[in-house]
């Protein structure tokens, strides 16, 4: 497991250092003078000089890159160009809120979607199934901000329920985690009726009930647990797809997370700040990919690492 | 059922209004509170709560003293004197004095700090102090706009000993003399404020204000509307129909001092002709766009700069007259169809696609076929301000915020013949008269005659088009009904301490 492990954290570093290389050059590389945003509208070419030499932009990419790399190494991921904060400051204030949006939004899925497909996959084809898979196809096919701009005016313009937008209570956490997770919600279902019917038709299920198992026995402990193996999969990825993509939830419920400072930096070309909060996020894929591996060992015995 | 709501009612007492704190939503979370940096608006108007400067542009577009009392002009305009109110403290004890000034200002335009802003005080060669409350600014130029520049919210009065003692933490907890003071920056979620109870001036009636960071218009009314807020700005067109059904909000309308224009390139063909020029202000309906296409959110321009400026004055309209239009085009000996290319942002300005769109349509009557073109903002930034040989925008609208509240800052840059791109002046505008006329009004420092520079030095500009003239922006803001006194300032920034609850 350990020699495993290792060799994970091996392949991840080529990886990893893609993506510091290709963000380096997507930003750099998009037209348009980074000094000048950087500036605003009204600098002189005194002030866009001095802002140049600040960030190092005077100097050739080859150049900028090693420096970039090099204070990469020392965990220096630089400052921000418009705060100008320490770039590790501010994903540390912004990265746990949309960590926590993530969580509540996948936990959303996992507790609705799951048991919605399973219920659908015991009763193929009865009025249950049908209004869960409609539901599902509204799930997937709904536009997040569509659905987040209607869930603010029904239940807290409306009824009052939950607050408008911002972070604070319990009650906060609730439109937004359910805009962000719908579509995980609906795929979920989805992927859950639709492996668990495939599941329920194989020879082993047969014999299982053939041997005078309780049903419940059947489902729950013998059908279910292969099922459930590639939705464990898509959990996986559909966090860590809902972590980098949290930022349009995360802009109609006003919710401080990466989304916010992302948006905000790339617009204004704050390279530092770009760049760390990709690799963050590409490191945090990774750790995810790795995590979800882990599981199916303890889900499938099968499955063995050495 | 019944339960389950009851528990949600419980669930929400938290996020009611606390007692004696106005709430303002804001579009975005500032960037910094050290002023010189404090480049957007949401930084700005925070910061304007806690430091104050030494004039002050007042919403009507008067210059007044404000930490200053008073100031002289000497040497031909080379010397500021500058007298300061006694007895002020900064919220940490630190005084308000000569020294204090001294330190700020030399801040302000220090390399190391690179502010954005720096050029404002570009003028500046040295600051002296004179006594514990007089400093001496010599200038480099004679410059008249200093007064409305030292209004700027960057330049700011901060606490030189805070600075000193927090160093980089100081844009995260800022001390100025103002009649708030800092209390707490969640970041992303609010910026909280505290009446400053030893404030030199009037006390602000409201204790507390909360700014917090909403991207979303329609969020953000939706905070009015339920009373999670007490003011939403930038409100979106589509909501206000909504609003104004509303009792407990009211809608304000409040000029702003950016406009947005459509320059020609006056260097090369077809607009190095002046008729051309004309001839596309003639074919354009204005009114139409403003209703149409704007929701009524706007002012049709009828000079160079906006209204709330100091030294704006009416200088002229162009009337909609498609075949006035196509008589200048066939004096101009331009033979239609003109096909020409117009550049144009997306979501920079508000509706500002939409406006190229219109106006592509409006000049296809008078036989001008305008193909539009749009950038990323970096990129249409660089495109546009290119020197004219490499230059090959025709036609491209942009924006103009006039900072300082000043026509130096809304013309010189813009019109005057040494700002060529890679300056401002991007329409390569070139009118010896003009050039004399901004000139002088930069060293003249009686402001009637200043007004009457401008005035003179706008009607040329207005008859010779370098651009196509469109609107001014409006600010809409949702305020509750039970707030009176919050200011909407035509410098886009939010002002809080008038205010009080009804």
């Amino acid at each position: 497991m350990t020699a495993y492990l290792l060799r994970r954290a091996l392949i991840a570093l080529p990886t990893l250092f893609g993506v510091v290389v290709l963000v380096f050059l997507m930003v750099r590389l998009a037209p348009g003078d980074p000094a000048v945003l950087l500036a605003g509208e009204f600098a002189t070419p005194e002030t866009l000089e001095a802002i140049r030499a600040r960030y190092g932009l005077d100097r050739s990419l080859p150049e900028q890159f090693l420096i970039y790399l090099g204070a990469l190494l020392r965990g220096d991921l630089g400052e921000s160009a418009r705060s100008r904060r320490p770039v590790l400051e501010e994903l540390k204030t912004y990265f746990p809120n949309t960590l926590e949006l993530a969580s509540a939004a996948i936990l959303v899925a996992v507790l609705t979607g799951i048991p919605l497909g399973i219920l659908a996959a015991l009763r193929p084809g009865s009025g249950l199934d049908l209004s869960v898979m409609v539901l599902a196809l509204l799930g997937v096919s709904m536009p997040v901000f569509w659905f987040g701009l209607l869930a603010i005016l029904i239940f807290s313009v409306e009824l009052g329920w939950f607050p408008v937008a911002g972070k604070g209570t319990l009650a906060h956490l609730v439109l937004p985690a359910i805009t962000l997770g719908i579509n995980a919600t609906a795929l979920l279902a989805r992927m859950t009726r639709g492996t668990l019917l495939e599941v329920l038709s194989q020879d082993y299920i047969r014999t299982a009930r053939a041997k005078g198992l309780a049903e419940r026995v059947v489902v729950f402990k013998h059908a279910l647990r292969n099922a459930l193996i590639p939705v464990v999969t898509v959990v996986g990825l559909e966090f860590g797809t809902l972590l980098a993509g949290a930022v349009i939830t995360e802009t109609i419920f006003a919710w401080p997370g990466l989304g916010q400072l992302l948006v905000g930096s790339i617009l204004a070309r704050d390279y530092p700040v770009v760049q760390g909060a990709v690799l963050l996020v590409a490191i945090t894929f990774v750790l995810i990919n790795l995590l979800v591996d882990l599981l199916y060992a303890t889900i499938d015995p099968r499955v063995r690492y050495d | 059922m019944r339960r389950f709501l009851a528990i949600l009612g419980v669930l929400a007492l938290p996020w009611t209004l606390a007692q004696g704190r106005l709430v303002v939503a804001q579009g975005t979370d500032p960037i910094t509170l050290d002023a010189p940096l404090a480049q957007d608006s949401p930084s700005a108007t925070v910061v304007t709560h806690i430091s104050e400067t030494l004039f002050e542009l007042t919403p009507e577009g008067r210059i007044v003293p404000h930490l200053a009392e008073g100031h002289s002009f000497a040497d031909g305009g080379r010397t500021l004197t500058i007298r300061l109110r006694r007895g002020i403290t900064f919220h940490d004890g630190t005084p308000f004095n000569a020294e204090a000034v001294k330190f700020n200002l030399e801040r302000f335009v220090s390399r190391e700090l690179a502010s954005p802003f720096a050029f404002l005080l570009s003028e500046l060669e040295r600051v002296e102090v004179v006594d514990s409350h007089t400093v001496r600014l010599r200038l480099k130029n004679p410059f008249a706009p200093i007064l409305a520049h030292l209004t700027h919210s960057s330049t700011a009065m901060q606490s030189p000993t805070a600075i000193g003692r927090l160093g980089a933490q100081y844009r995260d907890n800022p001390v100025g003399t103002g009649p708030y003071r800092f209390q707490a920056w969640q970041k992303g979620q609010y910026v909280d404020l505290v009446r400053n109870e030893n404030y030199w001036g009037q006390k602000p009636a409201i204790p507390q204000v909360r700014f917090v960071p909403v991207p979303e218009g329609t969020t953000r009314v939706a905070l009015v509307e339920t009373g999670q807020a007490h003011v939403a700005v930038r409100i979106p067109p589509q909501d206000i129909p909504r609003l104004q059904a509303n009792r407990a909000v009211q809608v304000v309308r409040s000029p702003s001092l950016r406009t947005i224009y459509i320059y020609f390139n006056t260097q090369r063909p077809p607009f190095n002709d002046a008729r051309v020029r004309q001839a596309m202000n003639h074919a354009v309906n204005r009114e139409e766009i403003l209703q149409f296409v704007l929701g009524g959110i706007g002012r049709v321009s009828d000079a160079p700069i906006a209204p709330g400026i100091f030294g704006y004055a009416p200088v002229g309209q162009y009337e909609f007259n498609p075949g006035r239009a196509q008589e200048l085009l066939r004096q101009a000996g331009v033979s239609t169809p003109l096909r020409i290319t117009l550049h144009c942002p997306t979501g920079r300005y508000f509706q500002d696609i939409q406006v190229c769109e219109a106006i592509q349509g409006q000049l296809r009557r008078v036989g001008v076929e305008a193909t539009i073109r749009t950038l990323e903002w970096g990129a249409y930034l660089q495109e546009t301000q290119r020197p004219l040989q490499e230059n090959r925008i025709q036609m491209a609208m942009l924006g103009w915020g006039a900072v300082t509240g000043d026509a130096d800052y809304g013309l010189y840059p813009l019109f005057h013949s040494s700002q060529w791109a890679p300056g401002f002046n991007r329409a390569f505008y070139r009118n010896p008269e003009v050039d004399r006329l901004l000139a002088q009004a930069r060293i003249s420092t009686l402001p009637q005659g200043r007004q009457s520079l401008y005035r003179e030095a706008m009607t040329r500009i207005w008859q010779d088009a370098p651009w196509l003239f469109l609107h001014s922006e409006l600010q809409v803001t949702a305020i509750r009904q039970e707030v009176q006194g919050f200011i909407v300032h035509p410098t886009e920034r939010y002002l809080a301490y008038q205010a009080s609850f009804r």
